[in-house]
């Protein structure tokens, strides 16, 4: 060390401040400037190794086929914007439906016996049925609009919460369940005020998980037979050899993907704000 | 003081009927691993309205047991168990429940813990909350009405827990080892304060505890269990002069009630205080 670079360390050391917010913005930053190394490393590796388009196409090709795909104004009935609408519509609705059917059904299985002894075998059952291999017959039963889509991801989201939501009943506090008794509360009553709250930690952990199965959902069922959305769009590209259409079309569901999962992040924080957060993936600062 | 915000009390029984009548109580649990485990054994006692009875016994003794027996949570398998007259399941008997853990709910607040009978039982609101907020100063809890449980000590937490336990105005208390979780000193304060409460109140306050001086200091008639399966080998009567305060702890009479129940336990005088 410097006599200069340590006469400077001992000058900074009465303001710890700056010096941690410059370790801050830096650990904040850190991941935007991977990625962009990463992105010219790609870009330059396979323009020097002269990678044909039709196998990677580079960075900024796929960047251009965003940009002209984008391009036309929003109410024009461009490719994009109606592929992005139908996968966003049929993710969003087989979200809010499986997540709803899946949380009652599971509620229902903990609180009433006589509903698990009827419907357990059923789910059992179902669940080991890998679901997107029914995909096929959906398209046969409900056709090539969004219904046979929003049908798969209702499956494939329902079963996250229907395992959560049970969880998250039979976890409840026995102590909590007999103070509640000793008040001689109704069912409903120690159902609406302790049981539900108590299970909700559960419940947004099968949220979490439904966020991604929908959009599962939806392109499996668009690659299987669909006539708009973005599993089309991706078939489309690659039948034209447009491998940057297609990879352009994989960057929208990823951003569509991470949006879904920050607004279900978002809803928890503010509905579970007394829950210590488990999310071992939460690069947040702790505070 | 505890009286004062008026007609919350859901539960007024005939005067001079006992409080809590037990005769020939069996508990036998069934267990996967055990089989048939048998709790209790021919349990029989009574408690006057207004008394202080505190329960002392080896771990695993069944003590627990009894008092959720008392609060209508496990049912009992053989003999008669009235409270108030009544079995212990009946909607009536709302009892006043407090736990070694303090049992808060996390999504509420100090004040909303504190209001939860209320709200179950459909108490008028605007009574509920001033008389929350007046047994929140009592346990000097006001500051923190609108904290959460998780930013509260554990001594405050089982205040408030306490808080809950009275606001319906219960005529009967039933604590399961309330204070065990807690500090020497804090536990001095709470078990002086708790007097104090009894006194104003006029409840009739069942107790357990694994402090046999806590025992002597609070109650009227201390109920000594036998090891499993539990049954009561001695009442003593504690004739110590109320209000008791920490001078209490060094009279003979005091000394003398620690000592017998030790020796009930076969541990010798020099001992530590605890049984279990
Ligand atoms: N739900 C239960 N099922 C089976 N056995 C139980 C159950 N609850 C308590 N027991 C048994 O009953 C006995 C008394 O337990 P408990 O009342 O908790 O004792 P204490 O409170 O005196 O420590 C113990 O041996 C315990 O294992
Ligand atoms: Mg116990």
């Amino acid at each position: 060390m410097s006599i200069e670079s340590a006469a400077r360390a001992a000058v900074a050391r009465p303001e710890p401040r700056a010096g941690l917010s410059l370790r801050r913005l830096l650990d904040r930053s850190l991941g935007l400037i991977s990625f962009v190394l990463l992105v010219a490393a790609l870009e330059a590796g396979l323009w020097l190794f002269g990678v044909p388009d039709y196998v990677l196409p580079r960075p900024s090709q796929i960047f251009l086929a965003l940009v002209r795909g984008f391009a036309p104004p929003i109410l024009s009935p461009s490719q994009y914007y109606v592929n992005i609408g139908t996968t966003l519509i049929e993710a969003v609705a087989s979200f809010v439906l499986g997540s709803a059917f899946g949380t009652l059904a599971g509620a229902l299985i903990v609180e009433f016996r006589s509903v698990r002894r009827l419907a357990l075998p059923y789910i059992v059952g179902l669940q080991s049925v890998p679901k997107v291999a029914l995909a096929p017959l959906f398209v046969v039963w409900f056709g090539f609009g969004i219904e046979s889509k929003i049908l798969l991801g209702v499956l494939l989201t329902f079963f996250p919460l229907l395992i959560n939501t049970a969880a998250g009943f039979s976890a409840v506090e026995r102590d909590r369940l007999e103070l509640m008794t000793s008040l001689k509360a109704k069912a409903w009553t120690t159902f609406w005020m302790v049981k539900f709250p108590s299970a909700l930690p559960f419940i947004f952990a099968g949220l979490e998980m439904a966020a991604v199965y929908s959009i599962l959902g939806a392109v499996v069922g668009e690659f299987v037979g669909g006539n708009s959305g973005l599993g089309v769009l991706i078939l489309n590209r690659n039948a034209a050899m447009d491998i940057a259409g297609s990879l352009a079309a994989l960057v929208i569901l990823a951003v569509m993907g991470i949006a879904l999962q920050r607004a279900v992040a978002f809803a928890r924080q503010r509905v579970l704000f007394w829950a210590p957060s488990n999310d071992a993936l939460d690069t947040r600062d702790p505070e | 003081m505890i009286a004062a915000p008026k007609p919350t009390r859901v539960d007024a029984q005939p005067p001079g009927a006992p409080a809590i009548q037990v005769q020939g109580l069996v508990k036998t649990y069934r267990s996967q691993r055990e089989g048939t485990v048998r709790a209790l054994e021919e349990i029989d006692f009574t408690v006057a309205d207004g008394e202080f009875i505190c329960i002392v016994g080896p771990s695993g003794c069944g003590k627990s047991t009894l008092l959720k027996i008392l609060a209508g949570i496990v049912p009992h398998s053989v003999g008669t168990v009235l409270v108030r007259g009544k079995a212990p399941r009946d909607a009536d008997n709302r009892l006043g429940l407090v736990f070694q853990a303090p049992v808060l709910l996390p999504w509420r607040t100090v004040l909303q813990n504190t209001l939860l009978p209320a709200q179950v039982l459909g108490l008028d609101r605007a009574a509920s909350q001033a008389r929350a907020h007046e047994l929140l100063r009592m346990v000097g809890l006001e500051q923190f009405a609108a904290s959460y449980p998780s930013e509260l000590s554990g001594g405050m937490q089982q205040r408030c827990s306490i808080t809950r336990a009275l606001l319906h105005d219960p005529s009967i208390l039933l604590m399961d080892e309330p204070f065990g979780a807690l500090d020497a000193m804090t536990r001095d304060t709470m078990n002086l304060e708790l007097q104090r409460i009894w006194r104003e109140s006029g409840k009739t306050i069942f107790l357990i505890t694994h402090s046999i001086p806590e025992a002597v200091f609070l109650a009227d008639r201390v109920l000594v269990m036998s090891p499993r399966p539990g049954r009561i080998i001695e009442e003593i009567r504690i004739d110590l002069p109320r209000p008791r305060d920490l001078d209490t702890m060094s009279e003979p009479v005091f000394a003398e009630a620690v000592r017998h129940i030790r020796r009930l336990f076969g541990i010798g005088a020099q001992d530590r205080p605890h049984v279990d």
